[in-house]
Formats: structure tokens, sequence, C-alpha cells
């Protein structure tokens, strides 16, 4: 159905040219009903069988994304004759280019542009992309392509990109990253409320990057990223850390999607794994944090971390999947005011040892060499439910001394322990649960329950253990001898 | 490096091990390394004698302690080899052994163990080892054919 007329794919051409150029032609494209083809036609000219295409159908302008904080510190010099050279990310093939100071994401291409004030870049531009800050005649409301410059005065940036022929003009947004950001909250989550709240996230896993991510999108300001592990190829199918990534540390991935998500965020990382050795260390981080999420898989760490969040008086949240995420639960502690981690497995051993095997760390610690144990991590999409409901609870615990819509919550999710269901797993004793469609009143799956249960006055961590054991075993707690002296036989 | 706390409940557990009638074990204070152990001969119902130690972790009672028999060594099956040799092994309820060879005993893995259990339960999971370890050299079945998988108490 093409054509092969010279005048036609002429016209075609210029047409085009207009269009990408966005001004105005003396021939326009259409599309012709009967051709089944785009033809030129002259300016004027009416095809009844035609539909017209303007130039917002051909709208295949690169975008130039710009950093209005960045360019508002380097005024000075952008109105310096020469401009100044700043650092763009290419992607998908010239379709946009990012500024790179809006973010801190690694990939994508690299090149250069020129931006000056009043077009003292523009004449002898060394780059093929130029920016160009020109002072509005009649401003009205700020447009995205506008810019209040420190002057006070407002600006349009135009951007183009050269090529052999031409200068190809190029949609321009001057960003205004955090109110962008922050007018999204508004209402909810006011601006600023959550700047200095600080959250402790230790385990970057699924879940736990998940939850920081989370937090980092409603505002929270400061975090605090412990983790020893690196991302691995195994990782990537349900963390969100990529393919890209593979190698780098947790802590440092989950801090660049943190600066990501929130340029204003304040990250300190520390590659450590959670143990008696590094007791000193996370002590210190507990002490200096309004709330710790404990994302790791394993018995002892959540002990430390029980003890310290104690000793501290510091809320903590224990975010974990059942096996292969067939469920999973979240227990908040409010320190010697709820059940903490010690009372909650006294009280619910079999839940507390419900736990996903997500590593070989994990696996290995229940494994036989006559007996392996194999990694069976649960499905991402399984396992966000629950990072959700931590990243919900932590946000309510930051809130509650501070005025926002969401704190008329804080009544429903007064228990210390949620449980959810995913499936209705075989061999457990959830499996006879009823199917969702048909249960009003029973427990179902997809569902959250909050549960209540009693501190435990004996609880080594959090209760008179000395005591309530005494008691037990026919003990005066007054009279506890010391422990004698003998060399250890081995 | 040894707190308050955890002294304290150190000559709770000595005093539990008192009143339990377990007085064939102790606990004691290395002073030359300020490490605390526990220790003491169990005697079977076949009257045979085995040497138990338990070193207390720093992380105690948090940190799972670990039960080596360091008495007799080496500990054979009944086949005549090295208990040892196995590692970590679930026929005969074995971990890690310690480096010069002696058995380490299975009592709580660390994902179940929790700073509710006392001292004089694992040393009665020691017990139990024993017992069964002796039904193992009669028989020539596995240990774990006498003992339950340790559960959560």
């Amino acid at each position: 159905m093409g054509t092969n007329d010279p005048q036609q794919q002429s016209m075609i051409r210029e047409a085009m040219k207009s269009i990408a150029e966005r001004r105005p032609g003396r021939t326009k494209l259409v599309y012709d009903k009967t051709k089944r083809t785009i033809v030129a036609v002259a300016e004027g000219a009416a095809i009844p069988t035609a539909l017209n295409i303007t130039a917002e159908d051909a709208d295949m302008f690169a975008v130039l994304s710009l950093s209005a904080k960045w360019i508002r510190a380097h005024w000075k010099d952008l109105s310096a004759a020469g401009g100044m050279k700043l650092e763009l990310v290419t992607w998908d093939e010239g379709d946009a280019y990012t500024h790179q100071e809006l973010g801190v994401h690694p990939t994508g291409q690299r090149t250069q542009a020129v931006a000056s004030v009043a077009g003292k870049g523009e004449e002898h531009c060394p780059t093929p992309i130029g920016v160009s800050f020109r002072q509005l005649e009649s401003p009205a409301s700020l447009r995205d392509c506008e810019f209040e410059g420190p002057d006070g005065v407002r600006y349009l940036a135009q951007a183009w990109k050269s090529n052999a022929d031409a200068k190809e003009p190029m949609d321009v947004e001057v960003v205004e990253v955090v109110s962008a950001l922050d007018a999204r909250r508004k209402g909810l989550i006011e601006n600023n409320v959550l700047s200095q709240s600080s959250v402790l996230c230790i385990g970057l896993g699924t879940g736990g990057a998940y939850i920081a991510t989370e937090l980092a999108k409603c505002g929270v300001g400061r975090f605090v990223l412990v983790d020893h592990d690196r991302l691995s190829a195994g990782n990537v199918v349900r963390h969100p850390g990529g393919l890209s990534e593979i190698g780098r540390l947790k802590v440092n991935v989950i801090r660049d999607l943190l600066l990501e998500k929130n340029p204003d965020v304040h990250v300190t990382r520390h590659p450590i794994s959670v143990g008696p050795e590094s007791e000193s260390a996370i002590r210190e981080l507990i002490q200096a944090t309004d709330v710790v999420v404990c994302g790791t898989d394993n018995r002892l760490s959540k002990l430390l971390i029980n003890k310290l969040c104690l000793e501290a008086n510091t809320v903590a949240l224990y975010g974990g999947a059942f096996r292969r995420a067939y469920g999973g639960q979240v227990l908040r502690v409010r320190p010697h005011v709820s059940p903490c981690h010690q009372c909650f497995i006294s009280a619910m051993p079999e839940e507390a040892g419900d736990v996903e095997i997500g590593s070989q760390a994990s696996a290995d610690e229940i494994a036989y060499s006559d007996r392996p144990v194999p990694v069976e991590p649960g499905l991402s999409l399984d396992v966000l439910p629950i990072a959700n409901m931590v990243a919900k609870l932590v946000l309510l615990e930051l809130l509650k001394d501070k005025e926002s819509t969401l704190n008329v919550l804080q009544r429903d999710f007064e228990a210390p322990w949620y449980l959810w269901l995913n499936r209705p797993e075989a061999g457990t004793k959830y499996s006879d649960w009823p199917p969702l469609s048909e249960s009003m009143d029973e427990m179902t799956i997809n569902r959250w329950y909050g549960i209540h249960f009693e501190r435990d006055s004996g609880c080594p961590a959090c209760g008179d253990f000395t005591t309530a054991s005494a008691v037990a075993y026919g003990i005066d707690p007054s009279t506890l001898a010391d422990i004698p002296s003998a060399p250890s036989p081995i | 490096m040894w707190t308050a706390k955890q002294l304290e409940r150190l000559r709770l557990e000595s005093a539990i091990l008192i009143q339990a009638g377990l007085t064939q074990f102790s606990i004691n204070h290395d002073a030359s390394r300020n490490s605390y152990y526990a220790s003491g001969y169990a005697t079977s119902s076949s009257g045979k004698r085995y040497f138990l130690y338990i070193p207390v972790p720093n992380g105690f009672p948090n940190e799972r302690p670990p039960m080596y028999l360091t008495d007799p060594h080496p500990l054979l099956m009944r086949d005549g080899t090295r208990i040892s040799s196995l590692g970590v092994s679930h026929i005969m309820h074995t971990l890690d052994p310690y480096p010069n060879g002696m058995i380490q005993l299975c009592h709580w893995r660390q994902n179940k163990w929790h700073a509710k259990i006392y001292l004089y339960q694992v040393l009665l999971k020691g017990l139990l080892w024993i017992e069964a370890y002796e039904q193992h050299l009669e028989t020539g079945r596995p240990l774990a054919d006498f003992v339950l998988t340790m559960s959560e108490a």
C-alpha cells in the first residue's frame, strides 16, 4: 500500500520534519482510510476519508529531566559565559535524558550537556545536547518546563539535540523533587513530619528491603541499614535489587534504592552480621533510633535484638514468612508494655518456630549431613503482604505522637501479634480453613488477624525470671551461691 | 564481659541443678579464661560413666550452649568407627565435633533455642542421649531410633 511517488515522499518528509521541529509546515499528514496508509496533503486541503494527524500523535521528542535543586545551586556558573556542563543518563536509545543529579542509580549510558542562562552557552555548544534558560516575558502559573531562578525571575527551559542536519527540540521538565513527592503524601502524611524519624532495618532480604523502601516513600527521613550479605542471582527473583547489582552489599543496594525514592533521606550502612560479637555495635544503633525492624531469619539474632530493644526501650517489629511463605506473622514489641519476642516464643512456640527456609544459612541451621534441608523460599508476592503490614505498623509507631490522618488506625492495630495466611497449607493447622469466598465469620486466607496474648511475668528477657524460677523450683533467691572456681577440664 | 544478669542466671542454674537432683553436674568459673562451664560425669542405667562438658557461650542465655561428650574419647559406634567422623549427623544426633574430635551432642538447635531453656534441661537431654547410645551399641540400630528429634520446649 506504499507509494513511490517522489513528490508524495518529499511532502511526507517535509511534514514529518515540521512536526519534529514543532513548526507549522506547508503540508500536513493524514491517515487515508481508503488507502490505509499515511499520506501528505497540502495545508488546507480536505480529504473526506482521512484522519488528521497532529503533532501530539507524532510526539516522539526526547524528554530531558533536570534537577531544579542542582540548577539553583549552580545558577551562578550557569549564568557565566559558556554555561556549565551537566551529566545526563540516556535511556531507551535517546528517548529520555535524566539529569544524573536526580538519582543515584548506576545503570544507563552517560552523556553530557551544556546548560546556560540567556543563551550564553548556545553559540558554541561543545556537547550534542544544550539547555538554555530564557527569561519569561509574562509568567503565569509555573509549568514543568519553567523554573524560578534564585534571582526570583521565571525562566523557560529549552533544550535541543544536535544532529548532522539540524537542532532537534527536546521536551524539558525541571523537576522539583521534594515538593513533587510531598504533594502525593499531603493530607495523609504532612510534609516533613517524618523527616527526622529514624528506622533501624536489620536484615535486608526481600521483606526488609521492601519495608525500608515503603517507609522512604512515606517520607521517613533517617535509615540505618544492617546486613552483612551480598545480593546473589538467586535473590533477584524476590529482592528489589536487580541482576545488574549482583555481588553488591545489600546495604548499598538498598541505600541507592532509598535515595532513588527520596533523595533527602539520610542513610548509614553497617555491613555486619548480628550476633554476640556485634552486640555492642548493634546496641549503639538501637539506642539512637526510633523504631527497629527485625528482618533477620535466625533465632539468635532475634533474641539478641529483643534484649537490646528492651534495654533501650525501643519499639521493635519482627516480621517473617512461614515456610514457603504459606503465610506469615508480625510481632510488635512495645518494651515492658506488650509481650516481647521471648514471651512470644514461650506462648506460641509452634508459630515462633515456623520460619521460611529462604537461604542456605537458614537451611544449614536445621540440617544434618545425613538429612539435608533444601532451601525453599516462598514467592515474593506472598512475602510482600507481611512486609507491607510491618511497614504500616512502623509508620503508625512513628506517627503516634504526631498529627496525621492515619492515626485513626491506631485503634485498629492494638494487638501485639498479627497472622496472615496466603494459602491453607496441607499439614498445618490451617489446612481446613474454609474457602475465602464462602466464609464471612470464620478465619480464612488473605485476611489479617490481630491476636492478643499476655506478657510472661517470668520471662527471662522482660520479666522477673529469677523469682519465677525460684518459686517453680522451690529455691530462695536470696540464697543463691556464687559460682565456684575450677579450671576447665578442656 | 559477663553481665550481672548473666551471673545471676548462672547462680540460679547452679541452684536448680542441686534442687533437681543433678548433683553429679556443677557449674564452675575458669578464672584464667574468665569463662563458665557446666560439667560432670553422667552414669548410665548400665553403670557406665560419661563426662559431659558445656562451655557457657558469651551470648548465654540467648545463645545456645554446646554440649560435648569428652570421655570416653574417642567414642565409637557399634561397628567401631568414630562417631565424630559423622560430623553433623541425624542418625546419631550429633553436631560439629570439638576440634580435638570430642563429639557434640544435639540438644536444641540454635533455631529452636531460647532463653527460657535451663541448663539442667540440656543435661537431661545429654543423659537421654547416653541411654540411646547404649541402645545403639546393644542393637546396632541408629541412635535416632531411640530418641525423638529434639523439639521446642
